[in-house]
């Protein structure tokens, strides 16, 4: 059985730059990939708009994607393509991986792991609409992966519901290839998506967002022939009387992305019920010795930027595991935020330059947010504004806060003004 | 006074614009891009286009292309049709150019996958 | 109930505005009403449970639309002139059992279904519990057909090569002081139904056994001989045993018209042309009572019953292994076997079925209150299932008749026809053993025309797609070495590969779209519900065809996925 000490499993951004940093930080590394190529999702998002934190540079998704498996190359990295992760074993010093793949069935050993799964969008029937069940109700990524790589039309004239980004994105698109895109629905009150897309991509468009609305109902015995669309109240249920048909051929979904982690959970890693990933500590390391987690995986992003810096931490600290006692103290949050990454420290580590990621629950302008330790602010940093789809992120010295098994943490988002 | 909200990068200022010409004043943005963003929206506002292109090879029906940069926002169903006309049948890298000087823009369409290499 | 009883009962309800008359056996209900709730009412009442003599529902309906039945788009001439020994109308699962059965006769054997696979309709749109058959009363033919039909599936189902596991049943209560009651009612059910192996069991054995259940049940009825089986698996599995033993199946065919002379069917008609079968077979489910009347031998009514079931993920199908349900106090109310909550033979939990009165025969939407009603009663069951887990949906319509029970007979008044209709559950435990009486007939009725011979090269066996993801590593290995498209994993939730895939393209009765594929071998059944392989899963098909992405279709000819080249 061949031997690793760092077993990446995922292709995408994530993976790539996990492996990439393992490799760089002295480690022997296999990457798996279920694909025939690397870059994971990345492949049939061509629009731009990724790298501008790494590369201060605009690149489309296919740009970004080939920056890195050309380093990756470059590094004489193993990797297996084509090949799926049937099922991983725990081992006394490690993890034995099995794998299928057009050779057969094969097992690896490796020390540590690297979860870089990514995410699955979330289906039509997850966001329980009715009806029938005719051709032509896609996921953005499923439509997407018909137009962009398979060069096909999925749909003429189509409603999208949810405002993600890929769902606006998508609304471009296929607006670009000669669709006709009758309204973007959100069954919140405000956009899921990042705000430049609602302009870029609705609004240059002229595609009418319908915020606090959405798809009850689909038409149709064979291809999709009309949804129903009802306005939502504040609890986003559907309020009756409210109900509209509207004639469409495809309906298209952008509600929301689950991390994967199936392999995770059955090797019993704790996951977070906010993040839907696994719960870590500054190195990213799950509840499981060994086993780490970055980019969508983890959490989902919206820019590639911190996918791959994620992917570069779990890689650096998969390389650099040994087996060592952990002192772990959590980091919890207030209910001003929806989540936060990570959320244990391990005070047997370096916490010196710990990148922090969080969301606010809700839209909140001029704020501050803080870090408190038993209570007490030890550090603050002003927003003008922190918005839900905006994950911001953070490199914060928790070394530097004298912290012992006893220390509480607590983040937390104090508003001034609250009007 | 004109409202934006500037779409150079994911933090998504809301910009304010005031006067016109030589007297433009914009707040709001966090950097300088956002200012020329938004003296470019009131002049002539530009955009870029990421699409795909036909290809000759049937395991890759479409290669993604993009413009090499920005083209006036009015140009772009235009430019899509001159995209649409194209088939590309050479192994190309990311970085060629498809079309040069489309539609006499000065700017290119150029590949931004080199995947067409990696074909058997 | 004799008539004049029956109209002062009408008479009371719905004043003069209905009616029933009685001859030929038949009881014919007529007037006009503006409910159809009030038609399924007034049918009832002149109706008798398991009876015989069938009620036929003549009452005109002011809020009934009367939609034609959906035929195919296509039409051509494929089976014009066909001349056959057989013809069976529909491929749900009576149709296709009946088809296997008679083809270890030397016959010409014909089977047409409307849509475009099979077990699209209530065969494949149920919940797949292989009953026991404790709770059906003696002389109905559900009750003679029940524990045949459920001791037939072992044998049945490894012949087939279909999935099929006796998980067994939990009937739940709650109420300590039920159990003497319930002790005598199970052991009467057992000299009733003859099933030696019902056992009550203590509330902490059923802790025991299934820990996820309720906390406070305090006993539970036993019922190991339940199974689950996979409904449109078994479904398609008999039709391609039947299609190898040389019975044609032709999909997307709808019966259209007979012409019958002098209580004889002499041809039917079709969306691909005239066949002249020497006999017919009626298995045409929610339809059963239209093919009766084309055949002018109509002698009961169908009352369309939907019932919906949720899917849950396979993360919630590992919080229980059985099949359970809790009772109710309201005996008799409802008309759906109880529902439940079901370990899949897949191994993800499903949850239902209700049971709601519908004119439409073919109205397969799902709606938010039933999905609603199912979870508020199996939450009763198993209070940690959630909605939550739900990955899919679907409702299905039942084809009962007033008399709740199965029509197997010879026609009344046209001879060449034989009815297997009002099948509802439980019809899917029931059809191995239906199908085998419905040969007899079948078989009895061609030798008063001419003699019948064995099929000589009759095999009951028919393999299944390899399942991959179940093998051993070596066995899978193996496999791969000698496929290496088994090894390219194209649906990630359900583990199926390539070579899978393109196998079940290659079986017996191929359906060649992105549905046939799901239901035949499960990608796209899974968490994602197809989000990442229903691309592949298109383009490997188009490739097998030889035809463009655009050609694949969802299910139907219409059901377009995608309209060509963006340039």
């Amino acid at each position: 059985m061949k031997s690793y000490d760092v077993v990446v499993i995922g292709g995408g951004p994530a993976g790539l730059a996990a492996a990439i940093s393992a490799k760089q930080n002295g480690a022997s590394v296999l990457l798996v990939e279920r694909e025939a190529r690397l870059g994971g999702i990345l492949k049939q998002c061509i629009h731009d708009g990724f790298g501008l934190v790494r590369f201060k540079e605009k690149l489309s998704g296919p740009e970004y994607a080939e920056r890195f498996t050309e380093l990756f190359e470059e590094e004489k990295i193993d990797s297996l393509t084509l090949t799926f992760v049937t099922r991983i074993e725990k081992e006394k010093d490690g993890f034995r991986v099995v794998l299928v793949n057009r050779n057969g069935v094969e097992a690896v050993f490796t020390k540590a792991l690297v979860l870089a799964t990514g995410c699955r969008e979330r289906t039509a029937k997850q966001v329980m609409i009715h009806g029938t069940r005719p051709s032509g109700v896609f996921t953005a990524g499923t439509a997407q992966h018909f137009t962009n790589l398979l060069g096909v039309m999925p749909a003429k004239k189509c409603v999208i519901l949810g405002s993600g980004d890929i769902g606006l994105i998508m609304a471009r698109r296929l607006t670009l290839e000669g669709a006709e895109v009758l309204g973007v629905y959100e069954a919140k009150s405000t956009p899921s998506g990042l705000t430049r897309n609602i302009h870029q991509c609705l609004n240059d468009y002229n595609i009418p967002l319908h915020l606090s609305h959405t798809v009850t109902r689909v038409f149709g015995e064979d291809r999709l022939t009309a949804v129903e669309i009802s306005r939502v109240d504040e609890r986003m249920t559907p309020i009756e009387g409210t109900e509209t048909i509207i004639e469409c051929d495809a309906l298209i979904l952008s509600v929301g992305l689950i991390p994967e982690n199936e392999l995770a959970e059955a090797l019993s890693v704790k996951l977070d019920p906010r993040t839907k990933g696994p719960a870590v500590n500054g190195q990213l390391m799950t509840s499981i010795d060994g086993i780490f987690s970055c980019g969508n995986a983890l959490h989902v992003n919206d820019l590639v930027d911190y996918v791959s810096e994620s992917g570069e931490i779990a890689g650096k600290n998969a390389a650099l595991y040994c087996k060592a006692q952990r002192k772990e103290i959590d980091i919890s949050i207030s209910d001003k935020l929806l989540y936060a990454v990570p959320q244990k420290l391990d005070l047997n580590k370096d916490n010196s330059k710990t990148t922090l990621y969080f969301r606010s629950r809700d839209v909140l302008n001029g704020c501050t947010f803080t870090i408190k330790k038993d209570g007490e602010p030890v550090f603050s940093k002003k927003y003008a504004f922190l918005r839900p789809p905006e994950m911001e992120n953070l490199l914060i010295d928790f070394s530097s806060m004298s912290l012992n098994e006893n220390s509480k943490i607590e983040l937390d988002i104090e508003v001034k003004n609250n009007a | 006074m004109r409202e934006l909200v500037c779409i150079v990068c994911p933090r998504g200022c809301s910009l304010t614009i005031e006067g016109e010409g030589e007297g433009i004043s914009v707040s709001g943005n966090f950097c300088k891009k956002g200012k020329d963003f938004a003296v470019s929206e009131m002049t002539e506002p530009k955009r870029t286009i990421c699409t795909t292109v036909k290809t000759a090879y049937p395991q890759c029906p479409v290669l993604p292309v993009k413009v090499s940069a920005d083209i006036p926002k009015d140009k772009i169903f235009e430019v899509m049709a001159e995209i649409n006309k194209i088939t590309v049948n050479k192994k190309i890298a990311r970085g060629d150019a498809v079309i040069e000087n489309v539609l006499g823009l000065n700017v290119d369409v150029i590949a931004t996958s080199s995947m067409l290499l990696k074909l058997d | 109930m004799n008539i004049d009883k029956i109209n002062k009962k009408l008479q009371k309800q719905f004043g003069s505005a209905v009616k029933a008359e009685l001859s030929d056996n038949i009881i014919t209900v007529k007037g006009k009403l503006s409910k159809w709730s009030d038609v399924v009412a007034a049918c009832q009442t002149a109706a008798t449970k398991y009876s015989e003599i069938h009620v036929v529902n003549d009452i005109i309906c002011e809020e009934v639309q009367n939609k034609p039945m959906r035929v195919p788009k296509l039409k051509d001439n494929a089976l014009d002139g066909r001349k056959v020994d057989v013809l069976i109308i529909g491929g749900g699962i009576s149709g296709v059992s009946i088809a296997r059965e008679l083809s270890k006769w030397k016959l010409s054997i014909l089977l047409v279904e409307k849509e475009a696979d099979l077990a699209l309709q209530a065969s494949g749109r149920n919940d797949g519990e292989v009953h026991p058959g404790v709770d059906l009363s003696k002389g109905s033919k559900k009750h003679y057909y029940i524990r045949k039909g459920n001791e037939m599936y072992g044998q049945i189902c490894k012949e087939l090569d279909v999935p099929f596991e006796r998980v067994g049943q939990y009937v739940c209560f709650d109420k300590a002081w039920m159990k003497g009651i319930i002790y005598l009612y199970a052991l009467w059910r057992k000299k009733h139904d003859g099933i030696s192996d019902t056992e009550i069991i203590s509330g902490e054995e059923l802790k025991r056994r299934e820990p996820n259940l309720r906390e406070d049940f305090k006993f539970a009825i036993s019922n190991p001989s339940t199974g689950c089986v996979c409904p449109y698996g078994l479904t398609i599995a008999y039709a391609e045993n039947a299609a190898m033993n040389g019975a044609e199946i032709f999909l997307n065919t709808a019966v259209t018209d007979m012409q019958v002379e002098g209580g004889e069917i002499k041809s039917v008609e079709t969306n691909r042309g005239t066949v002249y079968p020497a006999i017919v077979i009626n298995a045409a489910g929610v339809f059963s009572e239209d093919i009766a009347a084309m055949a002018q031998d109509r002698f009961f009514s169908i009352h369309p019953r939907r019932g919906t079931n949720s899917i849950l993920d396979k993360k919630a199908g590992a919080f229980m292994h059985s099949v359970a349900s809790t009772v109710s106090l309201n005996f008799g109310k409802s008309h759906t076997k109880g529902g439940g909550t079901i370990h899949t033979v897949h191994h993800n939990l499903l949850l239902g079925p209700d049971a709601v009165e519908t004119y439409e025969k073919e109205n397969t939407e799902t709606r938010k209150e039933s999905i609603k009603t199912v979870f508020d009663k199996q939450k009763k069951t198993m209070p940690s299932v959630s909605e939550r887990d739900i990955i899919t949906y679907f409702t299905g319509v039942r084809a009962p008749t007033f008399e709740e029970d199965f029509i197997i007979e010879k026609g009344r008044k046209t001879k060449n026809i034989i009815h297997c209709a009002g099948i509802q559950s439980p019809g899917l435990t029931t059809a191995p053993a239906v199908a085998l009486d419905i040969e007899k007939m079948a078989v009895e009725e061609l030798k008063k025309i001419r003699a019948v011979e064995k099929n000589p090269d009759y095999s009951p066996i028919r393999k299944g797609v390899p399942v991959l993801n179940e093998m051993s590593d070596e066995e899978r290995n193996e496999l791969i070495k000698q496929n290496p498209d088994y090894g390219v994993i194209v649906c990630r939730c359900e583990e199926i590969s390539k070579g899978e895939i393109l196998d079940a393209l290659r079986s017996p009765i191929c359906v060649p779209t992105v549905d046939g594929i799901k239901k035949r071998i499960r990608p796209g059944m899974g968490r994602c519900q197809g989000g990442f392989c229903s691309p592949l899963v298109t383009q490997i098909i188009a490739e097998f065809l030889g035809v463009p992405l655009s050609e694949v279709k969802k299910s139907s000819e219409t059901s377009v996925i995608t309209y060509g080249k963006t340039k």
